[in-house]
C-alpha cells in the first residue's frame, strides 16, 4: 500500500516539476518575456523572502474565511432544516434562494462597499451570503429526502417527534450537510479572494496579489497564485476528505455529487 | 393529447407557485422603502425606472448586455471545445491521466479570479482578458467532467463492445463519448456557472473594458448610482438563472435524463 | 370454548384520495388468534400491504376499526413490530445499534439494551457482525437485522410486509426456513404479507386469500401440516393447489386492472 501511494505521489509531481522547468527555460531563453512571465527561480525565493508578510496576508484571508463560513453554516443548517421539515417554509423560501444563488459574490461588492466601506465587514458579509446558499439548499434537500420507511420504522418502535428528529432526520441530513459544506466552503474562499481584489485595503491574499499587480510586482502575483493553489488544494484534500471519510463513506452513502 | 394539456397546466401552476414568494418580497420591499424604514435600499420601482431609462432613453443597456454575452459565448464555447478535447486526450492512456490528475486538481483549486491579474499582465486590459477568464472558468470544470465521465463508463458496456470486436477508435466514438455525457452534461452546467461568475469578475477588473454588466455595476459605484448597481445585480441574477435553468437544465433533460442516466428529483 | 381474537378487523375500508381515487380495501373482516402465524396472500395491487400498514398504524382507515388485544389501533406503537420489504435499516448505525435503537427509545440503560440486542442478533444468526454497517451486508443479512430489530422489544404482534420480496430465490428459501425455526421458538403472533403461494403454505397456520382491488378476504385456508414442512410433500402440494385455485381468478383480475391503468 505504502509503495503504491509513494509512487503515485511521485508520478503526480513529475508533470508539475516539468511545468516549472519549462517555464524557467522559456523565460530564460526569452521565448516568453521574462518581464511579464517571471522566472520560477525568482518567484520562489521572493516568496521565502516575504514569508512573514505572506503569513500576515494569509491569516487575514483565512480569518475572513472561517468567520463567514461558520456563520453561514449555522444559519444555513438552521434554515435548511426548517425548510426541509415544513413544506410551506420550503415553498416560500426556495424560489428566493434559487434566484439569488446564482449571483456572483464579486458583483455584490460595489454595493456593499457603498454601504459598509472597504475591509472586513464587506468581505465577511459577502462571504456569508455566498457560503449560505449551497449549504441551505443541500440541507433542505437532505431533510426532504428522508426515506419515509425510516420514519415509519422509528414510529412503530415507539419514537416520539424529538427522537425521530435526532435519530432519523439529523443523521440522514449529515451526508447532505457534508456536500453543502464542500460546495459552500469552495464558493466562500473563491469569492473572498475575489472580493479582496477590490475591497481589501491593507491585507489579505487577494489584496496582496492585486497590490502586487498594480505595482508591477509580477513575481508576487504568480507567487500568490501558486500559494492559493497549494493552500486550497490542501484544505480540500485534508479537512474535507476527512469529513467525508468519517461520515458518508463510512455509512456507504456516497452520492454522485458535483 | 390529454396528457399535453395536463402537463402545460401543471408547469404553469409550478411557475406561478415559484413566482409568488418573489412577488411578495418585491411588494414588501417597495413598502419598506416607501415608508423609509430602510434608507439605503433603492425601491424596486426606482430600479425599474432606471431600467427603462438605460434601456430606452439612453439605449446603452443593450450594449452592456451584448458586450457581456458576446464574451461569455466566445469563452464558453472555447472552453467546451478545448475542455472536451484535452479531457479526452488525457483519458486515452491511464498513465497520462494518473500523472496529470494531481496537477489538474491543483489548477482547479485556484479561484478563477486569481488568474485575472496574470491575464491582465499577459493579454492586456481589454476584451481578450475577459474572454480568457470566461474560458478558464469553464475549461477546468469541463476537462475534469470529461475525464470523470470517460472513467466512469460502465465496464460492461466496454466489455460488450470488446467482445464484438470493436476497435479502439470506434469504441471511443460510440461508447466512451456518449457514456461520458452523464458526467459531461452536468459538468457543462456547472461550467457555465463558473464562466458567468468569471465574466462578471473579470469585467470589473479589466480597466479598458467599457461595456458589460459587471462593468456597469463597477462604474456605477463611482457615480453613487445605486439603482443602476441593483439593476446590474438583477440582470446578472436573471441571466445566471436563465442560463442554468432554461438552457442547461433543458439540455440535461433531453439527453441524459431522457436516457435514464440521471434523475433529478 | 371460543378463543378471543388477538387482532380483530371490522368492516375496514380504505380509500386513497388523489388524482385518481383508489379504493384499496372494501369491507375487510378478519380475526387473527394469538400465537398464530397468519399469512395474507393476494395478487399485486390487491391492498394486502395497505392492510398491513393500517394494522401498523402508518395509515388511518377510511371506515371501520381494528383492535389489538381489545384496544383500538390508532397509531404506530411498540406493541407491534414491523419488518419492511426494503429493510429500512439506518445506514449510519451499526447492526448492533440498529437493534438497540427501539430499546434506546424505550429508555433502557445501555448495558441491558446491548445484552438484549446481542441475544436477538445471535438468534437470527448474525453474531460476529455487530459492528458492521448495513451497506456492507447482503440482502438476506440486512433482513435478519430487520427481523432482530422488530423482535428485540418483544412486541405483541409481528407484522411483515413481503419481507423476502427483495431477495433472490435461494436466499428467500433459506430465510423462510430460518424464520420458521425462529418462530417455533417463541410462537409470536405473526401477520405476514406475500404474493407467493409456496411461501404462504410453508409458513402459515392460516392463509387469508384476498380478492383483487378493491380488496376483501375471499377465503381462509387452514394449513394443518406438521412443521417444519416439506416443499415436496404430497400434502403440501395438495394445499398449494387448493390455494392456487382460489387465487388464480383474482390474479387475472388484477392483471386486467394493471392493463387498464397502463392504457390511460
Amino acid at each position: 500500500m505504502n509503495k503504491k501511494k509513494i509512487s503515485s505521489i511521485i508520478f503526480g509531481i513529475i508533470p508539475i516539476v516539468l511545468f516549472f522547468l519549462f517555464w524557467e527555460l522559456f523565460a530564460e531563453y526569452e521565448i516568453l518575456n521574462p518581464a511579464l512571465f517571471s522566472k520560477p527561480t525568482i518567484i520562489f525565493p521572493k516568496l521565502f523572502d516575504k514569508f512573514p508578510e505572506l503569513i500576515h496576508h494569509l491569516s487575514a484571508t483565512i480569518y475572513r474565511l472561517l468567520v463567514s463560513f461558520f456563520i453561514a453554516l449555522g444559519i444555513g443548517i438552521a434554515i435548511g432544516m426548517l425548510m426541509g421539515y415544513k413544506k410551506i417554509i420550503y415553498r416560500s423560501l426556495n424560489p428566493l434562494i434559487t434566484t439569488v444563488m446564482t449571483v456572483p459574490g464579486i458583483a455584490m461588492a460595489p454595493i456593499f462597499i457603498l454601504w459598509f466601506g472597504f475591509g472586513d465587514p464587506t468581505i465577511i458579509t459577502i462571504g456569508i451570503i455566498v457560503a449560505f446558499f449551497p449549504i441551505v439548499y443541500n440541507v433542505a434537500m437532505g431533510v426532504r429526502s428522508v426515506d419515509k420507511r425510516l420514519v415509519q420504522a422509528a414510529n412503530i418502535m415507539g419514537g416520539k417527534r424529538k427522537n425521530i428528529f435526532l435519530n432519523v432526520y439529523l443523521p440522514h441530513s449529515v451526508s447532505y450537510i457534508v456536500i453543502g459544506i464542500k460546495l459552500g466552503l469552495a464558493r466562500c474562499w473563491r469569492t473572498i479572494v475575489a472580493v479582496e481584489f477590490i475591497a481589501a485595503t491593507s491585507y489579505g491574499l487577494g489584496y496582496m496579489i492585486w497590490d502586487a499587480y498594480e505595482y508591477l510586482n509580477f513575481s508576487v502575483v504568480y507567487g500568490g497564485i501558486i500559494i492559493m493553489a497549494i493552500l486550497f488544494f490542501t484544505i480540500e484534500k485534508t479537512a474535507i476528505r476527512q469529513l467525508e471519510k468519517r461520515t458518508i463513506e463510512r455509512w456507504g452513502l456516497v452520492h454522485e455529487n458535483e | 393529447m390529454k396528457m399535453n394539456k395536463e402537463l402545460i397546466k401543471n408547469k404553469l401552476l409550478a411557475l406561478i407557485q415559484f413566482l409568488i414568494p418573489i412577488i411578495v418580497v418585491i411588494v414588501l420591499w417597495e413598502i419598506i422603502v416607501y415608508f423609509e424604514l430602510i434608507i439605503q435600499l433603492p425601491a424596486p420601482s426606482a430600479i425599474y425606472n432606471k431600467f427603462v431609462y438605460l434601456m430606452f432613453e439612453k439605449k446603452i443597456l443593450t450594449n452592456h448586455i451584448y458586450g457581456s454575452f458576446y464574451r461569455l459565448i466566445l469563452g464558453y464555447i472555447l472552453a467546451i471545445i478545448l475542455g472536451i478535447f484535452v479531457g479526452s486526450i488525457i483519458s486515452l492512456k491511464k498513465i497520462i491521466s494518473d500523472m496529470l490528475t494531481p496537477m489538474l486538481s491543483l489548477l482547479i483549486a485556484i479561484p478563477t479570479i486569481a488568474w485575472v491579474p496574470v491575464l491582465l499582465i499577459t493579454l492586456g486590459l481589454g476584451d481578450k482578458t475577459v474572454i480568457a477568464a470566461v474560458f478558464l472558468g469553464g475549461f477546468f470544470a469541463i476537462t475534469y467532467s470529461t475525464m470523470h465521465g470517460i472513467r466512469m463508463v460502465d465496464k460492461n458496456l466496454i466489455n460488450a463492445a470488446k467482445i464484438s470486436g470493436a476497435k479502439k477508435t470506434s469504441m471511443f466514438i460510440s461508447i466512451f463519448l456518449p457514456g461520458s455525457l452523464v458526467s459531461l452534461i452536468p459538468g457543462l452546467r456547472l461550467a457555465i456557472g463558473y464562466s458567468w461568475r468569471a465574466l462578471v469578475g473579470a469585467e470589473m477588473l479589466a480597466a479598458m473594458v467599457k461595456w458589460g454588466v459587471g462593468k456597469m455595476i463597477y462604474t456605477s459605484r463611482f457615480w453613487n448610482d445605486i439603482e443602476a448597481m441593483f439593476l446590474g445585480l438583477v440582470i446578472i441574477g436573471i441571466g445566471g438563472l436563465l442560463l442554468d435553468q432554461l438552457l442547461m437544465r433543458y439540455i440535461e433533460r433531453v439527453t441524459v435524463e431522457r436516457w435514464g442516466m440521471i434523475s433529478e428529483g | 370454548m371460543k378463543k378471543e381474537a388477538k387482532i380483530k378487523v371490522e368492516g375496514l375500508k380504505k380509500v386513497f384520495e388523489g388524482e385518481n381515487k383508489v379504493t384499496a380495501l372494501e369491507d375487510v373482516n378478519m380475526e387473527i388468534y394469538g400465537n398464530e402465524f397468519a399469512v395474507i396472500l393476494g395478487p399485486s395491487g390487491c391492498g394486502k400491504s395497505t392492510l398491513l400498514y393500517l394494522m401498523a398504524g402508518f395509515e388511518k382507515p377510511t371506515k371501520g376499526n381494528m383492535y389489538l388485544d381489545g384496544k383500538k389501533i390508532k397509531k404506530p406503537g411498540p406493541d407491534r413490530g414491523f419488518v419492511f420489504q426494503d429493510f429500512a435499516l439506518y445506514p449510519w448505525r451499526t447492526v448492533l445499534k440498529n437493534v438497540t435503537f427501539p430499546l434506546e427509545l424505550k429508555g433502557l440503560p445501555k448495558v441491558e439494551a446491548q445484552k438484549m440486542a446481542n441475544k436477538y442478533i445471535k438468534m437470527v444468526g448474525l453474531d460476529g457482525f455487530e459492528n458492521a454497517f448495513p451497506h456492507t451486508l447482503s440482502g438476506g443479512m440486512k433482513q435478519r437485522v430487520g427481523i432482530a430489530r422488530a423482535l428485540v422489544y418483544e412486541p405483541e404482534v409481528l407484522l411483515m410486509d413481503e419481507p423476502f420480496g427483495s431477495l433472490d430465490a435461494q436466499t428467500r428459501k433459506q430465510m423462510q426456513i430460518e424464520l420458521e425455526k425462529i418462530w417455533e421458538k417463541n410462537k409470536k403472533t405473526v401477520v405476514f404479507v406475500t404474493h407467493s403461494v409456496i411461501e404462504a403454505v410453508y409458513l402459515a397456520d392460516r392463509v387469508f386469500v384476498m380478492t383483487a382491488r378493491p380488496g376483501k378476504i375471499k377465503d381462509i385456508v387452514k394449513v394443518n401440516l406438521i412443521r417444519p414442512r416439506d416443499y415436496t410433500d404430497e400434502n403440501f402440494l395438495k394445499v398449494r393447489e387448493k390455494v392456487l385455485e382460489i387465487l388464480e381468478s383474482e390474479v387475472e383480475k388484477s392483471m386486467h386492472q394493471k392493463q387498464e391503468i397502463e392504457k390511460t
